[in-house]
C-alpha cells in the first residue's frame, strides 16, 4: 500500500513539474504536456456551424479530385484515424504516395503541415494535397467549376462567405474549418483527465511510463506541450522504407519528388532517401529531418514515421531505444536509452492514454449534393 | 474582285485535271464565258492573278505532300506510348482511346470522351494527316507549326489526360526497353518529357492517308473514279460550291466558318460536360464565360465578334471512316452533312454569307457523297500493341 502511494506520489510530482515550467533536460527547458487549449482559429477564417457543415461534404466530395477518385477522405479515413493503414499514402490512381498519410486529428495546432512543413497553415495545405500529382491531381478551375454545378453547393457558399458562385479558395477555407473541429476531446483522454486531476485516469503502468515519458526516455526532448510535439524538425536516421527497394511504382514517386522539389542534379541521380525539411529550406543540415509529429491519438494512427516504417507503437519504441537509426546526420538528443521491457510497456501504456478512449470523430461519408443540369 | 477569283480558281482546278468530268469542264467553260462579259473582272482577274492566289491562299485540289522522313527508332518509340495508358494522370486512357486506329483514327462518338470526370463538348477529329495542318483543334487554338506542342496540350489538359510531364518522365524511365529505345531513338540519356512529346510526333508524321481513289485519280488513273463521283467531283468544285472552304491538299482552307450548326444539347444537358465546357471558356478568358450557355468556337480563341461560333474546316480526307461529323458529331452520316449544306447549313445564326440553299437533287446528292468518299484511302491499320513493356524495379538511389 505504501510503495503503491509512493507511486502514484511519484507520478503527480513528476507531473506537476512537468506541467508547472518544465523538467529540465540537460540545460532546456520544455513546454510541459496538457490539455490542448481551446482550437487557434485564423482571424480571416473564422469558424461557424454552417462552413463547418460546408467543409465536412467537400472533404468527402471526390469532385475535389482530377478523376473524381480521391476526395481527402481517400487517403485520410475516418475509421483509419483519419489517416490510412498504409505505410505509405495510396495516392492518385496509377501513382503512389511517398510518405505516410497523417492523421487529420488534431492538425489544427499545427503551425506548419506536412511532414516537411512546406505548408504554413490548413488553408494552404488542403489545395497542394488536392492537387499535387500524385494526391488529388485536381485542377483548380475545373474543382471550382465543378462545385459551381452543384445547386446545394451554391446556395451554402452563398450562405457561408456570401459569395454568387463557389470558389475552390473558399472550399479549402471550409475544409480547413471542417479539420479545426477534428480535435481531441479532452474528457475522452485518459492523460488529460489525469492532469485535470482525475488520479486514476492513468494506470500505475501508465504513470510510470508518464516519468520515463518526460525522463529516462528523453521524448519530452521533442515531444512536448500539449500537442506532444515541439513542431520542430529532427533527423532520427529513420531508414527509408523497403517499398522503395522493392516497388517500381514508389520508386517513380520517389525521383520524381526529388526532381520537383528542387535538388541538384548529383543529389537527384544517387537520391535514395526522403531529405524532408532539406527540400524547403535547402540547407545540408535540413536532410532528413521531419516535423515532430504530435503524439495524440497515435492509438488509432499507426503504422508511425513519416514512410511509415513501423507498424506497432513496440516497433518505434525498440527503435529510439536504441538510441534511432543508422541513417547519416541523426540528432544528438538520440541516444541509446537502456530501457528495460517493463520500462518500455509502461511507456507505452502511457502514450495510449494520449489518446481517446474510443476512436475519435468516426464517421459516416454524408451524402452529397448533385450536380444539376444549368441550361 | 470575288466573281474573277472564283473562277479564275475553277480555271486552275481544270488545268490540275485535264480529262476532269465534262461537267467542270462545262462549268468552267459557262463561268469563263460568263467573265468574258466582264472586261474589268477579266483584266483585275488577270493581272493580280499571282497576288490574288498568294494572298487568298486558295491552292487546288491536289495529292498531299509527302511528310518528312522520320527517325524508325522515334516512330516505334512512339507508336507504343500512344497507345500506353501511363502517359495520363491516372492511367485510365491513351492517346489512341480517342483516337482509335480502327475507328477512323478518332472514337466514332459525336463528343470526345475526355478524361475521367471531364468528358470534353467537342468531336475527336482524326490524327490522318495532322502534320499538314496548319492549326491545330477545331478553334485553332494551336499553331500548326509544332507537333510535339499538339501532344504536350493532350498530355497535360486537364479535360485530356491530366498528366504532369515530369512524372511521366519518371515513369518511363521505370521501363527498361522504353529506357533503350530512348537511347535508340534519342541518343543515350534518360528519357524526357521533351523526348516523349518528340517521339509521338514523329510518330504521328507517319500518319498519312495513302492510296486514296482521288489521288490515284489525279495521278491519271481515270478509272479510279466512278462516273458517279466524277460527276461529284464536278459539283465540289462547282454547284455545290464546297471548294469554297474545301481547297487544296488536305480540302481545307485553314480559316474559320460559322456555319449554324446546332448545338449538342449533351454539352449542356449532361453536367459534367458542361463543367468541362465552362473551365475552358474560363481558361482561355472568354468575357462572361460562366454564364455562356453554347460552344464559342473560334471565338474563345480571338474574342472577336466574326468568330463567334466558328470552326476550323476540316480536311475531308478519309471522312468515310470518321462519322460523325462537324465540330460536335451532331450529323450522323456523309448523307447528313450534303443534306444540311444542301438547305444552306444551319438554322443558327451568326452563319457564313458562303452557305446558301445549293438546290442539289437526290441524283447530285448521291453523287456528292460518292466524290466524298473517294477522298478516303486505304485505312491506316496499327494494331493495338499486344502488350506494353513494363515497368521494372531499378537499383534505389541509382537514378
Amino acid at each position: 500500500m505504501n510503495l503503491k502511494f509512493l507511486r502514484y506520489a511519484l507520478g503527480i510530482l513528476l507531473l506537476v513539474v512537468s506541467l508547472g515550467g518544465g523538467l529540465a533536460m540537460g540545460e532546456r527547458k520544455f513546454p510541459p504536456l496538457g490539455p490542448l487549449p481551446s482550437v487557434p482559429v485564423p482571424p480571416d477564417n473564422p469558424m461557424t456551424t454552417e462552413k463547418v457543415e460546408l467543409g465536412k461534404l467537400l472533404f468527402f466530395d471526390h469532385r475535389l479530385s482530377g478523376d473524381l477518385s480521391t476526395p481527402c477522405s481517400r487517403c485520410h479515413v475516418p475509421a483509419q484515424g483519419w489517416g490510412t493503414v498504409t505505410p505509405i499514402s495510396p495516392g492518385y490512381p496509377g501513382t503512389q504516395h511517398w510518405r505516410n498519410g497523417q492523421t487529420i486529428l488534431n492538425t489544427a495546432y499545427y503551425a506548419k503541415l506536412f511532414w516537411d512543413g512546406s505548408s504554413f497553415s490548413l488553408e494552404r495545405q488542403a489545395p497542394a494535397a488536392a492537387g499535387g500529382n500524385v494526391a488529388g491531381n485536381g485542377d483548380d478551375v475545373m474543382m471550382e467549376e465543378r462545385l459551381a454545378q452543384v445547386p446545394e453547393y451554391v446556395k451554402r457558399f452563398k450562405e457561408v462567405f456570401g459569395i454568387d458562385r463557389p470558389g475552390i479558395a473558399q472550399a479549402w477555407m471550409a475544409i480547413a474549418a471542417f479539420e479545426r473541429t477534428l480535435v481531441s476531446d479532452p474528457t475522452k483522454v485518459a492523460f488529460d483527465r489525469y492532469a485535470k486531476g482525475d488520479k486514476n485516469a492513468l494506470s500505475p503502468a501508465a504513470q510510470r511510463g508518464l516519468a520515463l515519458f518526460i525522463g529516462k526516455a528523453g521524448c519530452l526532448q521533442c515531444h512536448n506541450g500539449p500537442l506532444a510535439s515541439d513542431q520542430d524538425y529532427h533527423n532520427l536516421g529513420l531508414p527509408e522504407h523497403p517499398v522503395f527497394e522493392t516497388m517500381a511504382i514508389a520508386q517513380i514517386t520517389h525521383r520524381y519528388e526529388q526532381y520537383i522539389k528542387g535538388v541538384t542534379e548529383a543529389q537527384y541521380r544517387a537520391a535514395n532517401r526522403d531529405m524532408g525539411l532539406y527540400y524547403v529550406t535547402k540547407r545540408p543540415e535540413d536532410i532528413g529531418k521531419f516535423r515532430t509529429p504530435s503524439l495524440r491519438e497515435l492509438k488509432y494512427t499507426a503504422p508511425y514515421m513519416h514512410n511509415g516504417l513501423f507498424e506497432t507503437l513496440d516497433h518505434v519504441l525498440d527503435f529510439y531505444n536504441v538510441g534511432g537509426g543508422p541513417a547519416p546526420g541523426k540528432s544528438p538528443l538520440l541516444k541509446p536509452l537502456g530501457l528495460t521491457e517493463q520500462e518500455k510497456q509502461d511507456l507505452k501504456a502511457f502514450l495510449e492514454r494520449l489518446s481517446s478512449d474510443e476512436p475519435p470523430h468516426v464517421m459516416d461519408q454524408p451524402k452529397l449534393p448533385p450536380y444539376a443540369v444549368m441550361r | 474582285m470575288q466573281f474573277g477569283l472564283r473562277h479564275v480558281c475553277t480555271y486552275l482546278i481544270a488545268l490540275l485535271i485535264p480529262d476532269a468530268h465534262p461537267g467542270v469542264t462545262r462549268w468552267y467553260v459557262c463561268g469563263f464565258r460568263r467573265a468574258w462579259r466582264s472586261v474589268a473582272a477579266l483584266t483585275a482577274g488577270m493581272v493580280l492573278l499571282p497576288a490574288v492566289l498568294v494572298a487568298q491562299q486558295a491552292p487546288p485540289l491536289g495529292p498531299l505532300p509527302t511528310p518528312p522522313a522520320q527517325k524508325a527508332e522515334q516512330v516505334e518509340l512512339g507508336r507504343l506510348l500512344f497507345f500506353d495508358e501511363r502517359l495520363s494522370g491516372d492511367n485510365a486512357i491513351a492517346c489512341a482511346y480517342c483516337h482509335q486506329p480502327e475507328k477512323g483514327w478518332g472514337d466514332g462518338q459525336p463528343l470526345s470522351e475526355g478524361y475521367p470526370g471531364s468528358p470534353y463538348f467537342r468531336n475527336a477529329p482524326m490524327v490522318l494527316n495532322v502534320f499538314f495542318q496548319k492549326q491545330r483543334y477545331w478553334d485553332g487554338r494551336l499553331s500548326g507549326a509544332d507537333l510535339p506542342t499538339l501532344v504536350r496540350d493532350h498530355l497535360t489538359e486537364a479535360h485530356f489526360m491530366n498528366a504532369d510531364g515530369r512524372l511521366l518522365q519518371e515513369r518511363l524511365k521505370q521501363v527498361p526497353e522504353y529506357v533503350e529505345m530512348f537511347d535508340r531513338a534519342f541518343g543515350k540519356g534518360d528519357p524526357s518529357f521533351g523526348k516523349i512529346l518528340n517521339a509521338v510526333a514523329a510518330f504521328m508524321r507517319t500518319l498519312v492517308s495513302r492510296n486514296s481513289p482521288f489521288d490515284r485519280y489525279l495521278n491519271g488513273d481515270q478509272a479510279a473514279l466512278s462516273g458517279e463521283a466524277r460527276s461529284g467531283l464536278a459539283l465540289f468544285t462547282g454547284k455545290a460550291g464546297c471548294t469554297q472552304c474545301h481547297h487544296g491538299p488536305l480540302l481545307s482552307d485553314g480559316k474559320y466558318h460559322a456555319l449554324g450548326v446546332p448545338e449538342h444539347p449533351q454539352i449542356i444537358e449532361e453536367p459534367e460536360r458542361h463543367i468541362t465546357l465552362r473551365r475552358f471558356n474560363r481558361t482561355l478568358g472568354v468575357p462572361n464565360a460562366v454564364n455562356v450557355r453554347e460552344d464559342v468556337g473560334r471565338h474563345a480563341v480571338t474574342k472577336e465578334r466574326e468568330d463567334w461560333k466558328a470552326f476550323r474546316t476540316p480536311t475531308l480526307r478519309e471522312l468515310k471512316y470518321t462519322a460523325p461529323y462537324m465540330h460536335n458529331g451532331t450529323l450522323a452520316t456523309l448523307v447528313d452533312v450534303v443534306n444540311f449544306y444542301n438547305q444552306g447549313g444551319g438554322s443558327a445564326t451568326p452563319k457564313s454569307p458562303l452557305l446558301k440553299p445549293l438546290g442539289l437533287t437526290d441524283a447530285e446528292k448521291r453523287a456528292l457523297v460518292a466524290f466524298l468518299e473517294s477522298l478516303s484511302g486505304d485505312p491506316v491499320v496499327i494494331t493495338w500493341p499486344e502488350s506494353l513493356p513494363e515497368y521494372a524495379v531499378r537499383p534505389f538511389g541509382q537514378n
